[in-house]
């Protein structure tokens, strides 16, 4: 089991003691004993307490690592010297190969750190490259440890309903995917849209300063239980109930299982469901677009 | 006051999705509960059913949720390349219907994936 960049003790509290390193399963009778984890981070977080090994990389050096890793694992040559500019030596590579063979069923879990630094999209395309060639020796996958609660549920809802899990373009009727075009920060950053439906997220507060400055200029809309930064900058807001709280539905949990809500409370708002419902409906009404009565924002 | 105990609620604080814990509410918070972590139990106290914010805001005014809804179809309707974004914290079924506007609108839809 293998930790990479995440710091599930502090941000997923309960990941080993329910579903990872702590249960007992038919083919680990043992639980933990029987298996080995490996936390490889930039720094030493709380998380490492739980680990058998601890990796120190480089920040920024995890696309490295990966690609060495996937060399070893075929077996191919690697000059020590470009692997200590990793932080780590050849022999602790190697090392974490031999265990990564030596395992009957091992899953690389991956977080921010990783996806989130240094070659973004490329280091996620690693580590699922890199679980995917360790199949020809043993049982491998990987899985990123998502942050919001149905994260997992967008990506599952887009994929089945255009066919790619996240960044889809509909403006010309068929879907297009394209991350880092058609990625929200990019689109905001290089101001390419002309409104916004912000539903349930907080990007006046996360996005980088030309982003929140595109989004007050253009007309934004946000769908909130609370009143957010977002919010304040926005043409609409409108407060919804809580997910799970107060709202009912369906949420996916990060190994892609769908489970259903049991909310405790009753909200004076409408759903996020409702809302969304009812815009679509109003918008349904309207007259197809058209160049002449659209594309004239300033006047809404 | 008699607690409303429900069992094996949802926690949808992060990724984990517990599903296995406990909750006593009163009608408007939820006054304890089991099972979840530090996170997860500060996640369900946090939120209440009490009436805290305007229904709807329209350029920063209290408004109904009528004009609310009436004001954003219109802004989705007239825009050339609107964004539907976030996703990540609200229901599946909420998700489909954006999915249905994104595509009547013409929109980009995008999650925090992509982050
Ligand atoms: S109880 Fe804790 S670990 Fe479980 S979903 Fe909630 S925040 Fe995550």
């Amino acid at each position: 089991m293998i930790y990479w960049g995440g710091n599930p003790a502090e941000c997923h509290p309960r990941h080993f003691t329910k579903y990872t390193i702590m249960q007992k399963g038919k083919f680990v009778p043992n639980g933990r004993k029987g298996r080995t984890m490996v936390l490889v981070d930039i720094r030493e977080t709380p998380s490492a307490k739980a680990a058998d090994l601890f990796l120190q990389i480089r920040p920024g050096k995890d696309f490295e690592v990966l690609t060495i890793l996937r060399a070893l694992i075929k077996n191919q040559r690697v000059d020590s010297r470009i692997a200590e500019e990793t932080g780590l030596t050849l022999e602790q590579l190697q090392n974490l190969v031999d265990r990564m063979k030596n395992a009957r069923f091992g899953i690389i879990f991956f977080g921010m750190g990783l996806s989130m630094t240094r070659g973004k999209h490329m280091n996620s395309a690693g580590v699922l490259m890199l679980a995917a060639e360790m199949n020809a020796y043993t049982k491998f996958v990987a899985m990123p440890m998502r942050g919001h609660g149905n994260v997992t549920g967008s990506d599952m809802v887009l994929r089945w309903s255009t066919g790619y899990p996240f960044g889809v373009n509909l403006c010309r009727g068929y879907p297009r995917f394209n991350p880092g075009e058609f990625s929200t920060v990019d689109l905001l950053v290089r101001g390419d849209i002309d409104a916004a439906l912000i539903l349930g997220a907080d990007p006046g507060a996360t996005m980088p300063q030309p982003g929140i400055d595109h989004l007050a200029r253009i007309p934004t809309i946000v769908l909130d239980p609370k009143v957010t930064h977002t919010s304040r900058l926005a043409r609409v807001h409108i407060t919804t109930a809580a997910t799970g709280i107060s709202a009912p539905g369906t949420v996916y949990r990060m190994d892609e299982i769908p489970l259903p809500l049991r909310p405790a409370l009753k909200s004076p708002y409408p759903t996020d469901e409702e809302v969304i419902r009812r815009i679509r409906e109003l918008v349904a009404k309207k007259p197809a677009w058209n160049e002449t009565t659209n594309g004239e924002l300033a006047t809404v | 006051m008699t607690l409303t105990i429900v069992k094996n609620a949802t926690c949808t604080f992060c990724g984990c999705v517990c599903d296995d814990i406990e909750l006593h509410a009163d009608s408007e918070r939820i006054v304890k509960t089991k099972g979840a972590c530090s996170l997860g139990e500060a996640w369900f106290r946090n939120h209440t059913a009490e009436h805290l914010y305007p229904d709807a805001l329209i350029d920063g005014h209290p408004a109904t949720v009528d004009d609310a809804v009436e004001r954003a179809a219109e802004i989705m309707h007239r825009a050339n390349m609107p964004l539907v974004y976030g996703l990540s914290n609200i229901t599946c079924e909420a998700q489909r219907e954006a999915v249905t506007l994104a595509e009547m609108a013409g929109a980009i839809i995008d999650s925090h994936t992509s982050l």
